[in-house]
């Protein structure tokens, strides 16, 4: 399997406090893996070691199958990155500010600069002073900016901040075109549920500066999937009533006495009669299970986003 | 590297250097004018301009413009990234962090250089006026561009110094501060007119500036203080470079800051 990015034991301290601790990472190539965590979880650090703005306190950084150490140049050539807050020179323009990036990059190509600005839709602001540019603006540009050397990951710390909500949308599409179209990996950071949910193809959850989980986009529809828990005094005759009575096989019997019911969310009350009425005793039926509950559970309880 | 130093310089474009520039070169321009008031010679005759005379005066006011304003032009490139928060993208390009400081301090170089030339402007007219008038010959000019070149070599000594403050504090008012400490400490050492002045590193370049004063008024002695000035300012260019090379590569970068 062809990992763009690994990373083992990866630590961070300051004094003595623990920010990122023994992080292992896994993120395969044309994932879109949403990294997501609380405020203050140690997903910008996790980051900034990954882009080596800070040094890791122990570990180990793997990025296109080579280790970070001694090759970060060549590394970086790979990667697009929006760290924090796009930062740009102000007094100049957004061809301007891309130029220098076309440069510290080594790009010879000038055209892709109109290229790029083209796909944000910023073209037609391109001499127009970044200083005069919304929060909005400056975050597409960011993402201009990032995708102008044609990077193989991109690593994105909460790229929607900033942004409206239809212009969340049309970046989240463009994210996703991207990913298809050019087969670009990303990292996007986030303390939201829903952005993550929407756009993630593999997710990692990250509290108190453990990874507590990397789970791939099909496990975590079916963990936070919707569904009706019913708690009876005898599983077994209530699994064979639901699916010889009432036809229901998406089902699975979650413990002792308890059964979960996928895709029928509306039918408890039918549920309900058809136990009863066989003598089998129903101590609960609620509708259960969703993302929120999922990740209150993984993170000990702490809400995010 | 070439193209760091080209990024550099793109990234003062619309900024307010360029007047900063002309803030350093205007007074020298206007003292070394001073050179065309009436004067009178010992005999009682009047005296002409004196193309020496006025290269000495470009150079004693540059010298004490110096240290504020080189201070800014190294503090102002260096901190703007910090304080517009750029530092992280700057930081993830495949150039090394120590290019990257390098092509800063280059600009700057390139800045001296230019606030240097720019201050020489009225006394290079003059120059090239009594020069086709053939009152004067070019080695008088050599002299004065000598004393240039040496006193752009000099006050770049102290930049690192700047650098240093600046990287620490990560904006430009201690560096500012520092400058104008610097100018203060210069302008006394130029008024007591010691040989020891030049041992305080800020006042180095004024050591080929006082060299032409003694020309002109016939002492050709050596300034004695040239030698510990010089191993000075090399300790001082040697160490706080050190530092910020050290520093810049190894600090870490937290929230653009």
């Amino acid at each position: 399997m062809d990992y763009v990015l690994r990373t083992n034991h990866l630590t961070k301290r300051y004094g003595g406090k623990t920010v990122v601790n023994n992080l292992h990472m896994n993120i395969r190539q044309g994932d879109i893996y949403g990294f997501l965590g609380q405020n203050g979880a140690g997903k910008t650090t996790t980051l900034r070691m990954i882009m080596g703005l800070i040094q890791p306190t122990a570990g180990e950084i793997e990025l296109f199958g080579e280790s970070l150490f001694g090759r970060r140049a060549r590394a970086m050539e790979r990667i697009g990155a929006i760290i924090e807050y796009p930062g740009f020179y102000l007094n100049l323009s957004a061809a301007d500010n891309l130029e220098i990036h076309r440069r510290l990059m080594g790009m010879g190509n000038k055209e892709y600069i109109e290229e790029v600005l083209s796909i944000v839709g910023l073209l037609d602001a391109r001499n127009q002073k970044v200083k005069h540019y919304s929060l909005g603006m400056k975050q597409r540009l960011g993402i201009a900016r990032a995708l102008l050397h044609h990077p193989e990951l991109l690593v994105l710390d909460e790229p929607t901040n900033g942004l409206d909500p239809a212009g969340i949308k049309e970046i989240r599409q463009l994210f996703l075109d991207l990913a298809r179209q050019r087969g670009i990996t990303f990292i996007i950071s986030s303390h939201l549920l829903s952005e993550v949910e929407q756009l993630a193809t593999r997710v990692g959850i990250i509290h108190h500066g453990t990874l507590m989980e990397e789970i791939n986009y099909d496990d975590l529809q079916r963990k936070t999937r919707h569904y009706l828990e019913i708690k009876v005094d005898d599983d077994k005759k209530a699994a064979y009533l639901l699916e010889q009575k009432l036809g229901l096989s998406d089902y699975r019997i979650a413990g002792p006495g308890i059964l979960h019911l996928y895709g029928s969310l509306d039918q408890s009350a039918s549920v309900n009669l058809a136990l009863t009425s066989h003598g089998v005793g129903v101590k609960e039926i609620r509708l259960s299970g969703d993302s929120l509950d999922y990740f209150l559970k993984v993170t000990g309880g702490v809400p995010l986003g | 590297m070439v193209n760091v130093i080209y990024t550099e310089l793109l990234k003062l474009k619309s900024t307010k250097i360029p007047w900063l520039v002309l803030l350093g070169a205007i007074p020298a321009n206007l003292v070394a004018l001073f050179a065309f008031l009436p004067k009178i010679a010992p005999d009682g005759t009047p005296a002409g301009i004196d193309i020496q005379d006025m290269f000495y005066r470009q150079g004693m006011v540059l010298v004490m413009i110096a240290p504020s304003i080189f201070a800014l032009f190294t503090a102002y490139i260096i901190s703007r990234e910090y304080q517009e928060r750029t530092i992280n993208q700057l930081f993830s390009y495949p150039v090394s962090r120590a290019r990257i400081l390098s092509a800063k301090l280059a600009v700057v170089f390139i800045l001296i250089v230019m606030t240097t030339v720019l201050s020489c402007i009225a006394v290079l007219a003059a120059s090239l006026v009594k020069l086709l008038q053939g009152s004067i010959n070019f080695d008088i000019i050599w002299l004065g561009l000598k004393m240039n070149v040496w006193v752009c070599l000099l006050s770049f000594g102290t930049v690192p110094v700047a650098a240093a403050v600046t990287l620490i504090a990560k904006n430009v008012i201690p560096a500012a501060v520092l400058g104008v400490f610097a100018t203060i400490v210069t302008v006394i050492g130029e008024i007591g007119h010691g040989q020891g002045g030049i041992l305080f590193p800020w006042l180095t370049p004024y050591w080929p500036v006082r060299h032409l004063a003694q020309d002109i008024a016939d002492l050709a002695d050596p300034n004695p203080y040239a030698v510990p000035a010089l191993i000075i300012l090399s300790a001082t260019f040697v160490l706080s470079m050190a530092f910020s090379l050290i520093y810049y590569v190894r600090s870490d970068v937290h929230s653009g800051s």
